[in-house]
C-alpha cells in the first residue's frame, strides 16, 4: 500500500500530469466564481478533452478543475452573497455578514483554510477508506438513506433561530422547501404535481435558480437600498487585514474543522445526497455546537464559526464521494456520474481492479485532490488581500456585474430561459423573508432533501413495508434525530435558567 | 385588524398551502402521500402566523426609499430577462451592463462603455471561446438568422 502511495505521488508529479491538473485548475477557479455552472457541468463540458490522455492526465485535470471548482465557489459567497459553486450558499449565511462587517479576509482566510483541512481529511479518509469501504457502504439501505436525510432535516431546528416564533417561521420554511421539492413528475406513479400544464416543471425546480434567487437578490437589492459599497462604512485598513486572523480561526475551532469535515466524508459516500446536503449538515453541526443560546444566536450575523464549518465539509465530500465511485462504480453525486464517464473512456473499471491492479492510479488521485487544494489555498491566500478590497467598490458599479453572475449562472445550469423567470421570482421570495425575518436556510434544507427523503422513503416502504422502522441502525438513526431536534431546546433552556 | 407586508406574506404562505394541499387530495394515494405530509403542517404553521401577525402592531419604520429602491433593482432584472428573451444573452450582457452603469449608477458614459465592453469580453472569452456554451438566440436575433 505504502509503494502504490508513493508511485501515485510519482505519477501525478510527472510533468504531463501536472501541467493538465494546473490547466484544469486554472480553469476551475474561474467556473467556481460562477453560480450555476458548476463542477459537474464542466466535468461534462471537459470529458471530450481526455480521449487522447493516460488515466492519470486524465483524473489530475478532470479533478484538478473539479476540487478547486468546490473552494473558490466561497469567495464569491462570501464577497458578493452570490453562491459561486451553486452548493457553496451555506457559506453565504455568515461569510457575506462579516464582508459587510468589513471581515471579508478574514471570513475568506477562513473558507480557504478550513476548505483545506477538509480536503485533505477528505483525502486522507479515501485513502484509509478504500480497502475497507464495503461494509460501511453495504450497511447502508434505502431504509438508513431516508433516516439520514430526515436526520438532515431535523437540523432545521438548528438552523432556525432561537425561541418560538423563530422555531414556528423555521420549520414553515423547511415545509415549504420540501413541498417545493415534490413539484413535478412523482417517479413511482409518474403523475405529474403542481405543474400547472408546463412542461418545463414536469423535472422539477433546479437547484440553482432557487437557491441564487433566495440567497443572492436580496443581497443584491440590500446594497442598491443601502446605496454603499459592500463593506459600507468599515474602515479601510481593516479589510485586507484579517486573512491570517481566519486562518488563526480554523486552529482555534479545529475540533469543529474535523467534526464537519468528518460530517462532509459521510455525506459525501451516501449516494445521491451530495454537496449542499454536507454543507448545511455542518452548517448546522456548528451552529448546534454553539457553548449556549446566546453564543447560538451570533450563527447568521457573521460568526466564523458559520463559515468554518460549511468549507471544511464542501471539501471532503469530494474524497467521501470517490469511495463508493471508485469501491464499487456507483457514483455518489451527480459530478461522481460524469467522472465514472472518464474512467470508462480510460478503459478502467471502478471495482475490486481498482483497488488491487490499478491502486496507483486510485492513489494518484488522492494526491491530485492533496495537492490540487494546496496550490489553491496559497493561490488564493496571496489575492485574498486584493480581493477583499473589491467589497469597497460602489454599489452602483458592480451591482450589474453581481446581476450578470446570477442570471448567467442560473441559465448555465440547465440552458432554459425559464430559469431566469424563477430566478427572479424565488429572488422576490427571498427580499420578502429577509425584510419580514422568515428564515432562508431551513427553505433550502428542505428543497435540498426533499426529492432524496421521498425516493428513499418510497423504495424502504415498497420493500420492507413498515418494518425498516425497527431495524437496528434505523433505531440508531431515529434516536440521533430526536437529539437533534431536542438539544436547541434543551440548551435554550439551560441557558434560561443560568 | 392591523394590516402589514408580514400579514401579507403569511396570509400568502397559508395560500398556497391550502392550493397544494387541495390540489394533493385530487392524486393518487401514492403521489399525494408526500405533498399532503408537508403541506398540512405547512398550512397549520402558516395559519398560526397569520393569527400572530394580526395580534401585531406593524412596524412604523419608513420603508417608501427603500421600496423605491428595491422596485427600481426589480425592474432592471425583469429589463435584463426582456433583453435575453429579445437579443439573446451575447447582445444582452454589454447593453444591460452600459444602460445600468450610465442610467442607475449614473457613471460617466465613458467608463460606462469600457465596463461594459469588459463585461462582454469575458463573457465571450469564457462562454463561447473557452466552453463553446450554447446560448439561445433571441426573438429579434433569431430572425436575423
Amino acid at each position: 500500500m505504502i509503494d502504490a502511495l508513493i508511485q501515485g505521488l510519482a505519477l501525478v508529479l510527472q510533468w504531463n500530469a501536472f501541467s493538465l491538473m494546473l490547466v484544469g485548475m486554472a480553469l476551475g477557479f474561474v467556473v467556481g466564481l460562477l453560480p450555476g455552472i458548476g463542477g459537474a457541468a464542466t466535468l461534462a463540458l471537459m470529458l471530450p478533452f481526455v480521449f487522447k490522455m493516460s488515466p492519470v492526465e486524465a483524473f489530475a485535470f478532470l479533478l484538478g478543475m473539479h476540487s478547486v471548482a468546490a473552494t473558490t465557489g466561497d469567495i464569491t459567497s462570501i464577497l458578493f452573497g452570490v453562491p459561486g459553486e451553486g452548493l457553496s450558499a451555506a457559506t453565504v449565511v455568515d461569510g457575506h455578514p462579516m464582508a459587510k462587517q468589513g471581515e471579508a479576509a478574514r471570513a475568506l482566510g477562513a473558507a480557504l483554510m478550513s476548505s483545506l483541512v477538509g480536503a485533505l481529511i477528505g483525502a486522507a479518509a479515501l485513502a484509509l477508506a478504500i480497502p475497507v469501504v464495503r461494509p460501511l457502504v453495504l450497511t447502508f439501505g434505502s431504509p438508513e438513506l431516508f433516516m439520514v436525510t430526515v436526520m438532515g432535516i431535523a437540523c432545521i431546528t438548528s438552523l432556525s433561530g432561537l425561541g418560538t416564533r423563530a422555531q414556528l417561521k423555521g420549520f414553515a420554511m423547511g415545509f415549504l422547501g420540501l413541498l417545493l421539492a415534490t413539484i413535478g413528475q412523482e417517479r413511482q406513479s409518474g403523475i405529474l404535481r403542481f405543474d400547472f400544464g408546463l412542461m418545463y416543471l414536469w423535472e422539477g425546480l433546479d437547484l440553482i435558480p432557487v437557491l441564487v434567487g433566495i440567497f443572492a437578490i436580496p443581497e443584491i437589492i440590500d446594497l442598491a437600498v443601502r446605496g454603499t459599497s459592500i463593506a459600507g462604512n468599515a474602515p479601510a485598513a481593516k479589510l485586507g487585514a484579517g486573512v491570517w486572523e481566519g486562518i488563526k480561526d480554523t486552529f482555534r475551532h479545529f475540533w469543529l474543522v474535523v467534526r464537519c469535515s468528518v460530517v462532509g466524508v459521510f455525506v459525501g459516500i451516501l449516494p445521491g445526497a451530495g454537496g449542499g446536503v454536507a454543507q448545511w449538515m455542518a452548517y448546522a453541526h456548528a451552529a448546534q455546537s454553539a457553548r449556549d443560546a446566546t453564543d447560538r444566536s451570533r450563527f447568521g450575523r457573521g460568526d466564523v464559526r458559520g463559515v468554518l464549518g460549511p468549507g471544511a465539509a464542501n471539501n471532503s465530500k469530494e474524497g467521501g464521494d470517490l469511495i463508493p465511485t471508485i469501491a464499487f462504480g456507483v457514483p455518489g453525486s451527480g459530478a461522481m456520474a460524469i467522472l465514472l464517464g472518464a474512467f470508462l473512456i480510460m478503459g478502467l473499471h471502478p471495482g475490486p481492479d481498482m483497488l488491487t491492479k490499478h491502486l496507483a492510479v486510485t492513489y494518484s488521485m488522492v494526491w491530485t485532490l492533496v495537492i490540487a487544494n494546496v496550490i489553491t489555498v496559497i493561490a488564493c491566500l496571496a489575492l485574498l488581500p486584493y480581493l477583499a478590497y473589491v467589497t469597497r467598490i460602489r454599489g452602483g458599479v458592480i451591482i450589474p456585474f453581481l446581476l450578470l453572475l446570477v442570471f448567467v449562472g442560473s441559465y448555465t445550469a440547465n440552458k432554459q430561459i425559464a430559469d431566469l423567470l424563477v430566478t427572479l421570482a424565488a429572488g422576490a421570495v427571498g427580499y420578502l423573508m429577509v425584510r419580514f425575518e422568515w428564515p432562508r436556510a431551513p427553505l433550502v434544507l428542505g428543497f435540498v432533501l426533499g426529492k432524496l427523503a421521498e425516493t428513499y422513503l418510497f423504495i424502504s416502504m415498497a420493500r420492507y413495508g413498515y418494518s425498516w422502522l425497527a431495524q437496528p441502525l434505523v433505531l440508531v438513526l431515529i434516536a440521533l434525530t430526536v437529539v437533534v431536534i431536542v438539544f436547541p431546546y434543551f440548551q435554550e433552556r439551560r441557558t434560561r435558567a443560568a | 385588524m392591523r394590516l402589514s407586508g408580514a400579514l401579507f406574506f403569511s396570509a400568502g404562505l397559508a395560500l398556497v398551502a391550502a392550493c397544494a394541499v387541495s390540489m394533493a387530495f385530487a392524486w393518487p394515494a401514492k403521489a399525494a402521500m408526500f405533498p399532503l405530509t408537508m403541506g398540512i403542517p405547512l398550512l397549520v404553521l402558516a395559519l398560526v402566523q397569520v393569527v400572530l401577525d394580526l395580534r401585531e402592531p406593524p412596524a412604523r419604520a419608513d420603508q417608501a426609499l427603500a421600496n423605491r429602491r428595491s422596485s427600481a433593482v426589480f425592474g432592471w432584472m425583469a429589463g435584463f430577462i426582456a433583453l435575453v428573451m429579445l437579443l439573446g444573452f451575447p447582445f444582452a450582457v454589454p447593453i444591460f451592463v452600459f444602460c445600468y452603469l450610465a442610467f442607475a449608477g449614473r457613471e460617466r458614459w465613458l467608463l460606462a462603455a469600457v465596463l461594459a465592453a469588459a463585461a462582454w469580453g469575458a463573457f465571450h472569452l469564457l462562454f463561447q471561446r473557452l466552453l463553446h456554451f450554447p446560448f439561445e438566440t433571441g426573438l429579434i436575433t433569431g430572425w436575423f438568422q
